[in-house]
């Protein structure tokens, strides 16, 4: 027995000088030390809903107001993080682009691996650009190599974007890839929602470099574009928990009818018979009928007195639009309107509301008797507005997209202003990133908006 | 003392062989001769022989000897008499205090027994019996106040062993993780804890330690008394010294504890009791044109509570005798304190001890059952210890400690939205707690305060599903947090002395235990049902070989020490949740889930090699000089550079030797140098992926948000020390005084980087955070005599933090952040400033006069949530320990204090903006209610200077719109309250029955007591009902704001203690 002990005892001894673990001692078990590219791209796809579902794009774009707790609605200074686009979806994808050389053509071409996930960082990146201003873009995402990267000019950041998608679709083969969740692999899906990219980052700039807009415009639209609601960009949520709708988890799950239609919005719409109504809210509970809610309203508010969000757009699988034809033929219109481009404004205004229309309620009907109306009907002479307002109207639940038009026309006008504060123009930056970057943030906040990071700081293209 | 005898008793029956069998019984009383107090623990050895016996608590021995042998009594701190017995069979002796001898053994790291004036470090010792006064559960909270430098932040009560944090020598490392190693009879043994910053606390696991069976703590402070744990002793050691059994004649020690306490909730937040619930002072009507409470408001900035009969939320459910009608609106100012109960804490325990000539033993049983103050909530303990030792052969020794431990509990939650804290955030002063206590109608319908309004037509609530909160008795019955754990912990040792002055010891260590964690969210509450469980098992094992070498060459001792340890830690946890709600009501189980569960499988192993040296060398009993060195192999280091040295280097004089001065008994000054180390968890050196979410079949990866460092290297600490210990006047008065300074550089951090490099941080090697500070720990008996004594013990220390570097570009380490209503608040450390600043948002002010400055509508205007308040960490911290023995009655009071530190409190920034705070209906300037209309003379006066005109300006204010959208929402400044505080936390009255008493019972000895646990806070500069010396809030390990804190325990009780 003693002498068991012993030997146990000295054989441990034995060992115990060498510094040789097992091999794979110190590598994580629970976790994969390897990722396909797809399954990264995957990922990255599982956060598009998340640029639209926000409580804030609705705010700003005045679709929704509160019915309780009225605060977020007031436009409060405040600074908005958006560490999680780069830390979720765009280091994600840069991990597949800078691992080009080891992505598994299993999975499908890894070119078109590449160019997915060349769009896909594209998008985010044009969409954190639009709500922050200058943001960082060439010194970004390269982790120990760079912590304090540099803030690069929005106008630098879409002449990059610009050439990004025109690469990726120049370097597309055939053959789909696997694990998409978007458009199912398909890459005439994905060469389409580039170039619709490209329109609508040219028309973005219609004011602050129209000659620019207008070729890129132009060329984006040669290079074919979304024409149908089929190939829309539409983020699928699933009917079940782990893939849910934010809407419904919000509402359904947490009982909070908290959002309420605005007036704007059931003034722009309950008048004319807007078949889209009847998806985007819900009658009041009290009266039975449409009644929005003014936005940033305090003292009159309630969840029984005004009409609630349409229980299709809070549904647990709802879809989440976020590029559509119907913006293209809107697009197009405008650029028509502008001279940029020959052909009808009104026929590509008309088929932007068919085409809403149809995205919003599945079908046609009553599409002919709302454009016959003298409100709804295309105004030439007031043609930039008409189409804003009816874009306005589209965009529903994608508040920051609307938002970032209405920044750039200025339509629809009417807005509230609570309290007396207006629409913001952009989103703070992160207040952490003047602790963790603190040169570069305050050198890119100086340089734009005279050292105040306030949300009333105008971004480039919108001037 | 008591501790010191009895081991040195245990040394001196070490070779223990033989034993003469016969012969006549002799016995008596062993007494101090100064002042006739009976002296326990005095070794009684016949002379020659190894045959003799310790004298128990009354000082009383009794022995069988040869006639006409001499008896030696022996005891540290005294001089010893030897006395012929002569025939003699009843022999009292007394002893006389030597002044000159302070050989006290204390038990140093990896066990080692060392003479304490040779040791060149500070180290505190305290006695188990001091820690047990009042039987709290967890034995760290117990050492709140008594060793100098040792920080110990506490929960309340209420969480029934909740988490106690200790920090020794303030924070030394710039994430806050610095937990010193706990070591229970040379065993290591985990003090993880599976609690987050919210929900229920189940507390640090060191819990599992039965407080009754701890003989000594000492605390190792310093890397130089850790030095021998190397890699894991960077923060300092705990080690704790279990009662053992004694060798001698044949003798069997039965001791019975019991002790039964009754807890109280108490140290309320005031609340106001003028205005109910809802937002407006005017009711809102039915179509019928009743008035009706605005139920779908959580706050009091309703009406004025002044009878008017309304329809309240009872009224609004059919089953309800109330219902439809119309009842007084008036304040229920006792609705918090009514929802608590009187807790039960229920502690019994035996033990039984004793030994024979070559084996010792003692065994211990707890049973510890609380009912918590909240509503059905409980814990149950129990304890089992078996201490052995057997000696095998003359020189050869096996010994075992095992421990079992078994927590199960069903606990309340804490935090902002756990449990019920909530109500002292989001309540409505018009609710009667009483009548929302029978939470289910006999339908089955859930009773709920928080709905939605009801339709303004019929009249009627549709959707009785709560808007935001639940019935807290929903909570309390229905959402239970059940956990359980089983641990064992131990070793089995084999020493062998091959020379009188070489031992060898091996032993295999082991701690192991499996945490069981269950959370239940019912159908009928807020959110979706769900059901979550958890199983967590962790296994150490320790395998550990020591050479110990001693001897005397003349005037030279030599003490050498070599040794190895293998440390492997294997950790595994299953934990599984269900997704998109349950099945069916009641039908708690994963297999429940809507939808696919979420469940996560882990595994981790490690594993760290050790070998370690230890040279000790003394001259003439008055020079002493140290060194030791440690190796350490991290299998969680990067594979070509995970071996690492630790060098430690001290020395003492004990210049009492060389001066001749009576009033001092005994002086020594020491100094010390040390290097310490720490790692890392596994895995934190490679690149692994994220499993994301699961779409339709695709499963997806992430890369995730923390950056690991294939380059990251072992933290070193560089400590200095020095201090004096010296005894005056007969050893009546001491005075330890240290001085320390501790430079951790290299720190293993995750450093918060721009999000924008695609990671939110990075595990790094940075930074240089330095401690330096004082501790002094003054000892006395300022009264002795023979019916009365009065022994205290007071502490202090005092450290200041710096973090002089951190990462190269980085100057701003972020610890912790936390965001109510989009408002953050951070705990940063900055470059040059002490450890842990708390940031938020304050008032701008003024740069003239400091004077707020007010926007255009009188408000204040505040700062981004940038501004620095300062540190968290307190200037000083300590304790007042005191005993004072008149005849049989015995009085121990325990006060802990604290100077400086400071913290956010949200629950009272929540108390204010949600209308409940007695601030929101102060009367103002004009002697209006400050909620009046600002026509009528209400309003709150906000004077400050213009920011647009620059002018002075005096305005009264809307006070909800003040309270509740500006202050209670957005100024941190105004809820940042300084954490110090004098505590008295302990008190225990005791009584011994004499032996008069004893005689007629057949008991050795008895001891009643009166004990008070937590039962008052003497002063503190934050307001009431805030508890700044509890405001740890689960796992983190630095505490820096308050929110939904538990309610304060007070508990008083009796404690019987029976030995026979």
């Amino acid at each position: 027995m003693m002498k068991k002990i012993y030997i146990i005892l000295f054989l441990a001894l034995a060992f115990q000088s060498c510094d040789n673990f097992d091999e794979d001692i110190n590598i994580n078990p629970n976790l994969p030390s390897q990722a396909s590219g797809t399954q990264l791209i995957a990922n990255a796809e599982l956060y598009l809903p998340g640029l639209s579902s926000s409580p804030r794009g609705e705010f700003f774009a005045q679709y929704l107001a509160e019915t309780q707790y009225v605060g977020t609605s007031l436009y409060p200074q405040e600074s908005t993080s958006f560490y999680s686009y780069y830390q979720g979806p765009l280091e994600n994808l840069q991990t597949v682009l800078n691992n080009q050389d080891n992505l598994s053509s299993t999975e499908g071409p890894v070119n078109n691996q590449v160019a997915v996930a060349k769009i896909l960082r594209a998008y985010f990146y044009w969409n954190v650009t639009d709500r922050w201003g200058d943001i960082p873009y060439n010194e970004a995402l390269m982790g120990s190599e760079n912590f304090t990267p540099s803030y690069d000019t929005q106008e630098s950041i879409y002449l990059d974007l610009f050439e990004e998608l025109k690469e990726a679709t120049s370097i597309m083969v055939s053959g789909s890839i696997s694990n998409d969740i978007v458009y199912d692999g398909d890459m005439e899906n994905w060469r389409l929602l580039a170039n619709t990219i490209r329109l609508f980052m040219a028309l973005r700039l219609s004011e602050v470099d129209p000659d620019l807009a207008q070729a890129e415009f132009a060329d984006a639209l040669d290079d074919g574009v979304i024409m149908e609601n089929a190939d829309n960009l539409v983020y699928y949520h699933l009917a079940e928990a782990n893939n849910q709708n934010y809407w419904y988890g919000q509402i359904v799950d947490r009982n909070r009818e908290w959002w309420a239609l605005t007036e704007k919005l059931v003034t722009e719409m309950l008048p004319y018979n807007d078949p889209r109504l009847q998806v985007y809210g819900d009658p009041a509970r009290a009266s039975d009928a449409y009644v929005g809610l003014r936005f940033g309203e305090e003292e009159a508010i309630g969840t029984e007195e005004y009409s609630l969000l349409g229980s299709d757009i809070y549904a647990q699988d709802a879809p989440v639009y976020l590029v559509t034809s119907a913006q293209v033929y809107f697009a197009i219109a405008e650029a028509v309107s502008r001279g940029w481009v020959a052909g009808s404004a009104e026929e590509n205004y008309n088929m932007a509301i068919e085409q809403s229309i149809m995205q919003w309620t599945g079908s046609d009907a009553g599409v002919t008797s709302f454009l016959n109306q003298p409100e709804v009907a295309f105004d030439s002479s007031n043609a930039i507005e008409s189409i804003a307002n009816q874009r306005w109207v589209h965009l529903y639940m994608h508040g920051y997209e609307a938002w970032s038009e209405w920044r750039r026309t200025g339509f629809p006008a009417g807005f509230e202003s609570p309290n007396g504060a207006e629409i913001p123009l952009r989103l703070s930056y992160p207040d952490n990133e003047s602790f963790n970057n603190s040169e570069n943030y305050e050198e890119a906040v100086s340089r734009q908006f005279d050292g105040e990071d306030l949300i009333y700081g105008q971004v480039w293209w919108d001037q | 003392m008591e501790k010191k005898f009895t081991f040195l008793a245990l040394l001196s029956f070490m070779f223990t062989t033989t034993f003469f069998a016969q012969n006549q019984i002799v016995s008596g009383t062993v007494k101090v001769a100064e002042d006739n107090m009976p002296l326990p623990g005095v070794n009684v050895i016949v002379k020659g022989t190894s045959n003799g016996t310790v004298t128990d608590m009354q000082g009383s021995y009794s022995l069988e000897v040869p006639p006409n042998s001499i008896l030696v009594f022996s005891a540290i701190g005294f001089v010893s008499q030897e006395i012929e017995i002569d025939g003699q069979e009843e022999l009292d002796v007394s002893l006389v205090q030597d002044t000159e001898s302070l050989d006290e053994v204390v038990v140093t790291a990896l066990g080692i027994s060392r003479n304490k004036k040779s040791l060149g470090y500070a180290t505190q010792e305290v006695e188990g019996e001091d820690l047990n006064l009042t039987n709290q559960q967890n034995v760290l909270g117990t050492l709140s106040g008594r060793i100098a430098g040792v920080q110990v932040t506490g929960s309340s009560g209420a969480s029934m062993g909740g988490t106690q944090k200790i920090k020794i020598r303030g924070v030394n490392s710039i994430n806050g993780g610095d937990e010193p190693l706990i070591v229970i009879d040379g065993t290591p043994i985990s003090n993880s804890n599976f609690s987050g910053s919210a929900g229920a606390d189940y507390g640090n696991l060191a819990q599992d330690i039965n407080p009754s069976d701890i003989e000594s703590v000492n605390v190792l402070k310093g890397p130089a008394a850790s030095a021998l744990y190397g890699i894991r002793g960077q923060y300092g050691v705990i080690m704790i010294t279990t009662k053992k059994g004694k060798k001698g004649p044949k003798d069997v020690r039965v001791q019975v504890n019991s002790s039964l306490m009754l807890e109280f909730a108490g140290n309320f937040l005031p609340k106001q009791n003028m205005y109910g619930g809802g937002s407006s002072q005017t009711f809102r009507t039915l179509a019928n044109g009743d008035p009706y409470v605005d139920l779908s408001v959580d706050e009091s900035w309703g009406p004025r509570m002044d009878g008017t009969p309304v329809r309240q939320v009872f009224s609004f459910y059919p089953q309800d005798p109330t219902y439809g009608q119309l009842t007084p609106f008036i304040p229920h100012p006792d609705n918090i304190e009514n929802y608590y109960e009187t807790g039960v804490n229920l502690n019994n325990g035996v033990t039984v001890s004793g030994g024979n000539e070559n084996t010792t033993y003692r065994l211990s049983l707890n049973d510890t059952r609380i009912e918590g103050i909240e509503p059905n909530t409980e814990l149950k303990r129990n304890n089992l210890g078996v201490n052995a030792s057997l000696d095998l052969a003359e020189n050869i020794t096996v010994s075992t400690n095992i421990n079992y431990a078994r927590n199960d509990a069903q606990r309340p939650g804490q935090g902002s939205e756990y449990g019920v804290a909530y109500f002292n955030q989001w309540f409505q002063r018009n609710l009667d707690m009483t009548r929302l206590k029978d939470y289910m109608y006999d339908d089955g319908t859930i009773l709920h305060w928080n709905l939605r309004r009801p339709n303004s037509d019929t009249g009627e609530i549709t959707n009785f599903d709560p808007l935001y909160w639940n019935n807290p008795y929903f909570n309390a019955y229905e959402n239970l947090s059940n956990d359980s754990r089983d641990r064992f912990f131990g070793d089995v040792t084999l020493s062998y002395n091959i020379l009188p002055e070489l031992e060898i010891r091996g032993a295999i260590r082991s701690d192991m235990y499996t945490q069981n964690i269950e959370n239940r969210t019912a159908f009928g509450g807020t959110g979706l049902p769900a059901y979550s469980v958890g199983k967590y098992q962790n296994k150490e094992w320790n395998y550990e070989l020591l050479a110990q070498y001693n001897k005397k060459f003349g005037d030279i001792s030599l003490d050498g020490t070599l040794g190895g340890n293998i440390y492997n830690r294997n950790y595994s946890y299953l934990s599984q949740a269900t997704v998109g709600g349950l099945s069916a009501p009641g039908f708690y189980n994963i297999d429940a889930s809507i939808d696919r569960p979420s469940t996560t499988s882990y595994k981790l192993e490690k594993q760290i090699r050790s070998l370690f040296a230890m040279v000790s060398l003394g001259y003439l009993d008055t020079y002493f000089l140290d060194a030791s060195i440690r190796n350490d192999n991290s299998s969680a280091l990067p594979e070509d550079n995970n071996s690492y040295w630790y060098p430690s280097v001290s020395g003492s004089l004990v210049f009492s030797e060389l001066v001749n001065w009576e009033v001092l008994s005994f002086g020594k000054f020491r100094a010390s140098y040390a290097q310490a180390g720490s790692d890392l968890s596994p895995y934190r050196t490679t690149v692994a992926y994220g499993v994301g979410t699961v779409y339709n079949g695709v499963n997806t990866l992430y890369v995730p948000d923390n950056l690991n460092n294939p380059d990251i290297e072992p933290s070193f600490s560089h400590s200095y020390e020095t201090g004096l210990d010296l005894q005056f006047f007969g050893n009546r008065l001491g005075l330890n005084f240290t001085y320390y300074k501790q430079r951790n550089k290299n720190q293993i951090i995750s450093l918060d980087v721009s999000g924008a490099s695609g990671y939110g941080s990075s595990t790094i090697n940075a930074g240089l955070i330095e401690n330096d500070g004082i501790e002094i720990s003054l000892s006395g008996k300022p009264i002795q005599s023979n019916d009365f004594s009065w022994e205290a013990i007071f502490n202090i220390s005092q450290n200041k933090s710096e973090v002089v570097e951190l990462a190269p570009g980085i100057d701003v380490y972020n610890y912790g952040s936390t965001t109510y209503s989009s408002v953050s608040s951070y705990l940063n450390s900055y470059e040059g400033k002490p450890f842990g600043s708390l940031v938020g948002q304050a008032y701008q002010r003024d740069e003239a006069t400091g004077d707020i400055l007010v926007d255009g509508n009188g408000m204040p205007l505040y700062t981004d949530s940038t501004y620095d308040f300062g540190t968290v960490l307190p200037d000083f911290t300590g304790g007042f320990q005191n005993t004072i023995r008149w005849k049989n009655l015995s009085l121990n009071a325990m006060i802990d204090f604290q100077g400086g530190g400071q913290f956010f409190s949200r629950s009272k920034m929540l108390g204010v903006r949600t209308g409940q705070d007695p601030l929101t209906v102060a009367t103002n300037e004009n002697g209006m209610n400050v909620r009046d209309p600002l026509e009528d003379g209400g309003g709150v006066l906000v004077t400050g200077i213009s920011a647009e005109t620059g002018e002075r300006v005096e305005n009264f204010v809307d006070a909800r719109s003040y309270y509740r959208n500006v202050l209670g929402r957005r100024i941190y400044e105004e809820w940042l309250y300084d954490a110090s505080y004098i505590k008295l936390s302990e008190v225990r009255f005791g009584y011994t029955f004499g032996t008069k008493t004893m005689e007629m019972l057949p008991f050795d000895s008895v001891n009643i007591a009166l004990i008070a646990r937590n039962p008052a806070m003497i002063w503190q500069n934050a307001p009431d009902g805030i508890d700044p010396s509890a405001i740890s809030t689960g796992s983190q390990s630095i505490s820096w704001y308050e929110s939904g804190q538990l309610a304060t325990v007070r508990s008083y009780g009796i404690n019987l203690n029976i030995t026979f």
